[in-house]
């Protein structure tokens, strides 16, 4: 009767193990996410992937806590293993950096209690120097100011006119990585779709194989069918 | 009912109404987080917005909460759920949530530490009480006592399999382990309350919550038809270590030996499975108190005493003390490794002030992608709106795109829409329609007449070979299909139950009047 009980708890502790292994570390990659994105778009002040994947504790006092109802918490599209961690989905609502808050410090940050998520101070050298989300990425196909139209919506959407985004004759947009953040304004002022411009998560950077940068298409003076 | 017993019965209304407060309060954390979203984006003063349950809600708060002097302080000082929580501007967090942070990490964040002393403090003198008052999730699991009794009346045995209280302890200790090992936390997913909370965030928040309805309806399951209370008894790490914390809690229950007729009445009520008198002073009790309530001598109080004193009534000295000893040494030792493979983080602070705005909030509809490869192309579907609306036209665009030149596809491409069908043969709506190229992308509209699951299906030249590359599409909201099925097959086994119940009942009593008439045996049938 001992043995048999001891095999008991046994088959049932690792059962339980078992399962909440599978929901969390040991999980399969999930189906592919309705996106094009590889990995998902964390939060202002994220710490690395990896880092930021074993501080957050899943509590949702981030999303609970931003004023724009960016952060969302995501589904099982990215893997088992980021359930529940929240995100940003540009297209949906990008990150408006809090202004018009009041308060001192991005919302998602301070609320953050294991520093999963930075706090990050609301002053423009504070956010440069702190926030790195993603970079945004043009494409020059896609983008209607170096077709033949004359748009600009995703200058007028940056927080950071001028230094993370530069505008050109006809309105034709340029990043500059230096300076952008990957708030994702530009991706969802985009007019275009599939749109042009998209932020590239910066966990992202480090995954895809080293390449050359998108050539910058020669400027293509008066219409070209 | 004796007036000891009156006494204990108030206090049992206590516990529950606290259970329900603490329910409570997480409803409301929830609602006015989402107030706060609504408030921030000026949309409490549109009707349009303020619909359902959620509206109503909303409004009520409005009412009271406009009204405050400073009312994005007050909302600010109301966030998240169970696992950590900002209450009137104190932040609280389940000591499992800090020790799991600390494991998956490696590192000590002091904030979250600090917010684990009130609960690690309530633990250490009044014992587990958070799981009998507090945790909303003991309160479900001791709700689904009452179905064990409903699945008695139809006539299916309940399963009663005793399982050991120590497997929590090698819970927390593997839990804890894995968590320093692979870096990513468990029991955030697993956790009853944590679960709990977040499910309620979830369904008021409209966001997914597919997968912690299954977590929390296996547990159920497994408490309804195999193990009475099976998670807070033997599985529950947090328990675990709230008992490992209530060691040497000053507030316990004692028996008073001469008052004690030993008429066992207290061991079928302990919600732990534990015999009050031989064990009142085991870590598992977590002074519930209903043992208090049920006891017809009045021989188990709450003694308040110092932790040295406790010593006296140990008499009645468990057998399995040594064997538990073990899985409880096991999960300290990995919560002090815990300790030991963390360093302390940094913080970090500088000082400036705001100098940019940026107000404007674009209306631009959000579109859903859907992302394929084959050959060198990198293809991506979008459809405007995002969700197809059912029996509305829909944009679908195809950007097909060379990985290595860049350059968009220019060629013809077919496109052909077909409706799947879970029972019976797939339908085609679209028959394989040719689509330009057209500013770089390949537009073509369409329509999804119902509610459901559709592919839309492209057929491409890469390379001189013809491609077919299927995209599926979700038009509406087919989970309203799937839960009408499910509704009816939940039904249907109702129903069997209920026949099946009647008729062994029926037998019985036939088998009863058979054996009053006749003195032959009864029969079964």
């Amino acid at each position: 009767m001992k043995r048999r009980d001891f095999i008991k708890n046994t088959l049932a502790t690792a059962a339980t193990v078992g399962c909440a292994a599978a929901l969390g570390p040991l999980g399969m990659p999930g189906a592919p996410s309705p996106t094009n994105a590889a990995v998902p778009l964390r939060p202002p002040g994220a710490l690395d992937e990896d880092d930021f994947l074993s501080r957050c504790i899943r509590c949702m006092r981030c999303i609970d806590a931003c004023p724009n109802n960016t952060i969302v918490p995501l589904d099982d599209g990215f893997g088992e293993e980021t359930q529940s961690t929240p995100a940003i989905k540009a297209r949906r609502q990008a990150c408006m950096l809090c202004q018009g808050v009041e308060g001192e410090y991005l919302k998602c940050g301070e609320a953050c209690p294991t520093g999963a998520l930075e706090p990050v101070r609301k002053n423009a050298q504070d956010i440069q120097e702190k926030v790195d989300m993603g970079t945004a990425e043009i494409d020059f196909e896609l983008c209607y100011s170096y077709n033949n139209w004359s748009c600009g919506a995703c200058f007028r959407a940056c927080p950071f006119p001028g230094q993370a985004m530069t505008i050109g004759m006809w309105e034709r947009p340029q990043v500059n990585p230096d300076f952008c953040i990957g708030c994702g304004l530009c991706e969802r002022a985009c007019i275009r779709y599939p749109q042009a411009v998209r932020v590239k998560p910066k966990s992202e950077r480090g995954q895809t194989p080293a390449r050359k940068p998108a050539p910058m298409p020669k400027p293509r003076w008066g219409a070209e069918s | 009912m004796t007036r000891h017993q009156k006494k204990h019965w108030v206090l049992q209304v206590c516990r529950q109404l606290t259970r329900l407060t603490v329910l409570a309060l997480v409803v409301t954390i929830v609602y006015l987080s989402l107030y706060a979203h609504y408030r921030a984006a000026k949309a409490m003063e549109d009707e349009q917005f303020l619909d359902g349950v959620n509206g109503t809600v909303l409004k009520r708060i409005d009412q009271h909460v406009s009204e405050m002097e400073e009312p994005q302080a007050f909302l600010d000082d109301y966030k998240g759920t169970l696992w950590s929580m900002r209450v009137a501007g104190v932040d609280v967090a389940d000591p499992l949530a800090a020790a799991e942070m600390t494991a998956t990490s490696k590192a000590i964040h002091w904030p979250l530490l600090l917010s684990i002393v009130i609960p690690v403090g309530i633990t250490v003198l009044l014992g587990r009480v958070f799981c009998s008052w507090m945790c909303p999730a003991g309160l479900l699991f001791e709700w689904a006592q009452g179905l064990r009794r409903l699945l008695r009346l139809a006539e299916i045995k309940p399963g009663n399999v005793r399982f050991s209280h120590h497997n929590k302890y090698v819970l927390l200790s593997v839990g804890l382990l894995m968590g320093l090992i692979f870096g990513l936390p468990t029991f955030a997913l697993i956790y009853p309350p944590a679960v709990l909370s977040r499910l309620t965030h979830a369904v008021i928040f409209g966001t997914a919550f597919t997968g912690m309805v299954v977590v929390l309806g296996v547990m159920l399951a497994v408490e309804v038809f195999v193990s009475p209370r099976w998670w807070c008894r033997t599985m529950c790490a947090g328990g675990a270590l709230y008992a490992l914390l209530s060691w040497a809690r000053p507030v316990r229950v004692k028996l008073l030996r001469s008052k004690c007729t030993g008429c066992r009445d207290c061991e079928p009520v302990c919600p732990m499975g534990i015999y009050p008198v031989a064990k009142s002073n085991s870590i598992e009790c977590d002074n519930c108190g209903l043992c208090l309530r049920h006891c017809p001598d009045d021989a188990l109080v709450f003694s308040i005493g110092l932790p040295g004193e406790r010593g006296r009534s140990r008499d009645h000295k468990s057998p399995t003390r040594n064997k538990s000893t073990l899985a409880k040494t096991a999960s300290v030792l990995a919560f002090t490794l815990t300790m030991l493979w963390s360093s302390s983080a940094n913080a970090h602070h500088i000082l400036g002030l705001p100098h940019y705005s940026y107000k404007e909030n674009y209306p631009q509809a959000p579109t859903l992608e859907y992302p394929a490869t084959t050959g060198p192309y990198d293809l991506v579907m979008t459809s405007y709106p995002g969700k197809p609306v059912p029996g509305e036209s829909a944009n679908v665009a195809f950007y097909i795109k060379d990985r290595n030149t860049l350059a968009p596809y220019a060629q013809q491409v077919k496109v052909r829409l077909i409706q799947t069908s879970t029972f019976g043969s797939n339908k085609v709506l679209v028959p394989p329609t040719t689509v330009d190229a057209f500013d770089k992308t390949h537009k073509i509209s369409m329509v999804f007449p119902d509610e459901g699951e559709y592919i839309v299906e492209l057929t491409m030249d890469v390379e001189g070979q013809t491609e077919v590359i299927p995209f599926l599409v979700v038009a509406g909201d087919p989970t309203a299909t799937a839960s009408v099925l499910i509704v009816i097959g939940v039904g249907m086994v109702g129903f069997i139950v209920i026949v099946r119940a009647i008729k062994i009942k029926r037998a019985r009593r036939d088998a009863q009047r058979n054996g009053e008439s006749s003195s032959a045996p009864p029969v079964v049938a």
